[in-house]
C-alpha cells in the first residue's frame, strides 16, 4: 500500500493586480481587480513507505507549493490528498504527528533560544517520552555533532549549525515522513555532504519516507532513486533516475578551443549548445559518431587548440527537459 | 475533551517560560520598555490634568473620576498586552513564511501563536495603572462592597476580552491581505484614545458604535459609571454589569473570525 497518495491536484492563486499610482492605490481599498494563477494543476503521483524522492523543477514550478498542501500548510483547491490515511488540511495537528517538516529557509526553532530549548519545547509539543527523547537526542547529537552549539541562542548559529539543528527537530518525535524543502540550499560542499549521509541513514536505519525538493543535482544522484520533475505545475517527469541518465548516457560533450575567431561554426554529426568566444560546446550521440571521428572532421578544417569531452552534467539533462519537453528525449 | 485543554494549558504555561527567558536575554530593552510605558501614560495623565486645571470638570467628570475612568482601561489593556500584543506583528510571520510552523504541529494554531510570546513588557501598564487606581480610589474617598469589586474584576476580565479580540480581529485581517499592522495603529490607537474621556462628550453615533459595534464602552466607562456612582448619557446603570458577558461573547465572534482566516492563509512563496 502506499503512503502518501496524491490525486489530481489543484492549487489556484489569487493575486491582487497592482494599480498604478496613488489613485490606483485608493481604488483598490475598495475595488480590486484578481488574476489566478495556478501553481499546481493536476498533479498526481503515489509514494511508497520507505522512498526517498526527489521533487525538482526551476523555481515557481510549483514544488513549495504542492509539499505546503502535503504538510496541510495549504489547503487545495480541488484533488485529494491522503497521507497515511489523514487528509493532511482537515486533520492538520494528527498529521504533524506523523511528519518531519524542514524549510531549509527558514527555521522552525525558537530564533531567541539556546537550541536545546527548542528541542525541549517540541519534546513537550510533540509529548514525547523522556526515553525515546533521551535516546533520540543521543542519536542525532552524535551523528550530526550538535553538542558544540547546543548552548548558543539560535540567532547565532551558522547557517550549517542551524540547518542541523533544524533537522534533528524535524526528527524528534519520530515522524514516519520527513518533507525537506531545500534542505542544503547556501551550505557549503562539507556541511552537504553531512546532510545528505545523515538523510540517507535515518531513511535506512530507521525506515523514513523522504520527500525533498532541490535544486542542487548532487543531492538527487547521492540521495534520490526516484525523482518527479515537476513544470508549470505539472508533472514532466516520474521514474527511475537512471533511466532519464541512460538516455542521456548516449550523448557526450566535447568541448574544444580554437585557434583564432570563428564564427558560424557548425559540424556534421554534433549540436553546437553554448558558444564562447573560441570555446564552442558540441553534443554528440555516440553512437552515430565516435570522438575521434568527430575530432577529425573538425581538425580538417579547423585548427585546435585544446580539447575536453565529457559526460553531460544531470543540471544539463534538466535544462533539456524543461526546454524541450520530456518525450523529446526519453 | 477536559484532558485536551489541561494538555494545552500544560503546553502554553511552558511555552511561556521560554518566551520570558527569551525576553530577558534583552534585559536594557526590556527595562526601558517598561519604563517608556509606565511614563508615556503618567504623560497622558499630566494633559488632563492641565485639561481640567482650565475647565474645571468634563461632563461632570472631576478630575480624579477622569484618572479612574482613563486607568481602568490602561489596568485591562496591560493584561491584554501581555497575552495578545504580538498578534499585531501577525502579518511579519505571514510576510515571512514563519507562519507556515504552526500548522504542522499538533497543537491548535491559535494556542499556538498566543504562546509564542507573553509580553512582560506590560508591567509599565500595571504600575501606571495600579498607582492611579490606588491614587483614585484615596482622593474620591471610597470604601467598596464586595460586589462593586467583582465589578471591577468583571470589567478588567470583559475589558481585556475585548482589547484582545480586536487585536486579534485586526491581525487576522493579514491572512487576506499579508498587512495589518498599520490598521492596527489606524483602529487600535483612536479607539484607545476615545475611551480616555467620558463617552458622553461624543456624538450619538460615535456612543453608538462603540456600544454596539466595537464594544468598547464596555471595557471603562459603563463600568465606572456603576462604580463612581454616576449618570451618563443614555445608560441605565446596570450595563456596568454586563462586561463580563459582553467580554467573551466578542473575543469568542473575533476567534471565530481568525479561525475563518486561517483558511485562506496562503504561505509565502517558496
Amino acid at each position: 500500500m502506499s503512503l502518501i497518495e496524491v490525486k489530481h491536484l489543484y492549487k489556484q492563486y489569487d493575486v491582487a493586480k497592482r494599480q498604478e499610482g496613488m489613485w490606483g492605490a485608493v481604488r483598490s481599498l475598495f475595488h480590486r481587480e484578481y488574476l489566478s494563477k495556478m501553481a499546481v494543476q493536476d498533479i498526481s503521483f503515489t509514494i511508497k513507505a520507505g522512498e526517498v524522492v526527489g521533487y525538482i523543477g526551476p523555481n515557481g514550478a510549483g514544488k513549495s507549493t504542492t509539499i505546503k498542501m502535503l504538510t496541510g500548510i495549504l489547503v487545495p483547491t480541488s484533488g485529494d490528498i491522503l497521507i497515511n490515511g489523514i487528509v493532511p488540511y482537515k486533520e492538520r495537528q494528527k498529521n504533524a504527528r506523523q511528519i518531519g517538516v524542514v524549510f531549509g529557509q527558514r527555521t522552525q526553532l525558537w530564533w531567541d533560544l539556546p537550541a536545546i530549548e527548542s528541542f525541549e519545547l517540541l519534546k513537550q509539543v510533540f509529548q514525547i517520552p523522556q526515553q525515546r527523547y533521551r535516546k533520540n537526542m543521543d542519536t542525532f547529537a552524535e551523528i550530526l555533532g550538535l553538542g558544540e552549539f547546543m548552548q548558543t541562542p539560535v540567532r547565532q548559529l551558522s547557517l550549517g549549525q542551524r540547518m542541523r539543528a533544524d533537522i534533528a527537530a524535524s526528527l524528534l518525535h519520530d515522524p514516519s515522513i520527513l518533507f525537506l524543502d531545500e534542505p542544503t540550499i547556501g551550505l557549503d560542499v562539507v556541511a552537504k555532504e553531512r546532510m545528505r549521509t545523515f538523510i540517507k541513514e535515518i531513511n535506512q536505519e530507521r525506515g523514513v519516507t523522504v520527500i525533498l525538493t532541490t535544486h542542487d543535482m548532487s543531492d538527487i544522484e547521492k540521495l534520490c532513486r526516484r525523482m518527479i520533475l515537476i513544470d508549470k505545475g505539472q508533472v514532466m517527469y516520474d521514474g527511475e533516475l537512471a533511466k532519464i541518465k541512460e538516455k542521456f548516457g548516449q550523448h557526450r560533450l566535447l568541448i574544444i578551443d580554437l585557434e583564432g575567431e570563428e564564427s558560424g561554426f557548425s559540424m556534421a554529426g554534433a549540436e553546437v549548445i553554448r558558444e564562447e568566444g573560441n570555446r564552442k560546446w558540441l553534443r554528440f550521440n555516440r553512437r552515430q559518431i565516435s570522438a575521434s571521428q568527430l575530432i577529425n572532421q573538425i581538425s580538417e578544417r579547423y585548427e585546435i587548440k585544446d580539447l575536453a569531452i565529457s559526460d553531460p552534467e544531470i543540471d544539463e539533462m534538466i535544462r533539456q527537459i524543461y526546454e524541450k519537453g520530456i518525450d523529446q528525449i526519453v | 475533551m477536559p484532558q485536551i485543554w489541561l494538555r494545552n494549558i500544560r503546553m502554553y504555561l511552558y511555552m511561556v517560560g521560554a518566551s520570558i527567558r527569551a525576553q530577558m536575554q534583552y534585559r536594557y530593552a526590556f527595562v526601558m520598555n517598561i519604563l517608556g510605558w509606565a511614563m508615556t501614560y503618567a504623560g497622558t495623565a499630566i494633559t488632563m490634568w492641565v485639561l481640567l486645571y482650565s475647565f474645571g470638570a468634563i461632563e461632570g467628570w472631576t478630575f480624579w473620576e477622569l484618572i479612574f475612568l482613563f486607568a481602568l482601561a490602561v489596568l485591562s489593556w496591560g493584561v491584554c498586552m501581555v497575552f495578545f500584543f504580538h498578534f499585531r506583528g501577525l502579518d511579519q510571520y505571514i510576510v515571512n513564511g514563519t507562519f507556515d510552523r504552526f500548522l504542522v504541529r499538533p497543537m491548535h494554531p491559535f494556542f499556538h501563536f498566543m504562546a509564542m510570546k507573553f509580553d512582560v513588557g506590560a508591567f509599565g501598564q500595571f504600575l501606571f495603572s495600579t498607582i492611579a487606581v490606588a491614587l483614585a480610589y484615596h482622593h474620591l474617598q471610597m470604601h467598596w462592597p464586595l460586589w462593586k469589586w467583582l465589578v471591577f474584576g468583571g470589567a478588567v476580565v470583559g475589558g481585556t476580552l475585548i482589547q484582545g479580540g480586536l487585536l486579534i480581529l485586526i491581525s487576522a485581517i493579514a491572512f487576506w491581505t499579508t498587512r495589518s499592522e498599520r490598521l492596527y495603529w489606524a483602529v487600535m490607537w483612536p479607539a484607545k484614545s476615545l475611551m480616555n474621556y467620558p463617552l458622553t462628550i461624543y456624538p450619538p453615533g460615535v456612543q453608538w458604535v462603540v456600544t454596539f459595534i466595537l464594544p468598547f464602552a464596555f471595557v471603562n466607562y459603563l463600568p465606572s459609571l456603576l462604580l463612581l456612582d454616576k449618570t451618563g448619557g443614555g445608560y441605565a446603570p446596570y450595563w456596568g454589569f454586563l462586561s463580563p458577558v459582553v467580554g467573551p461573547i466578542f473575543f469568542w465572534l473575533c476567534l471565530r473570525f481568525w479561525m475563518h482566516g486561517l483558511n485562506h492563509y496562503k504561505s509565502a512563496g517558496s
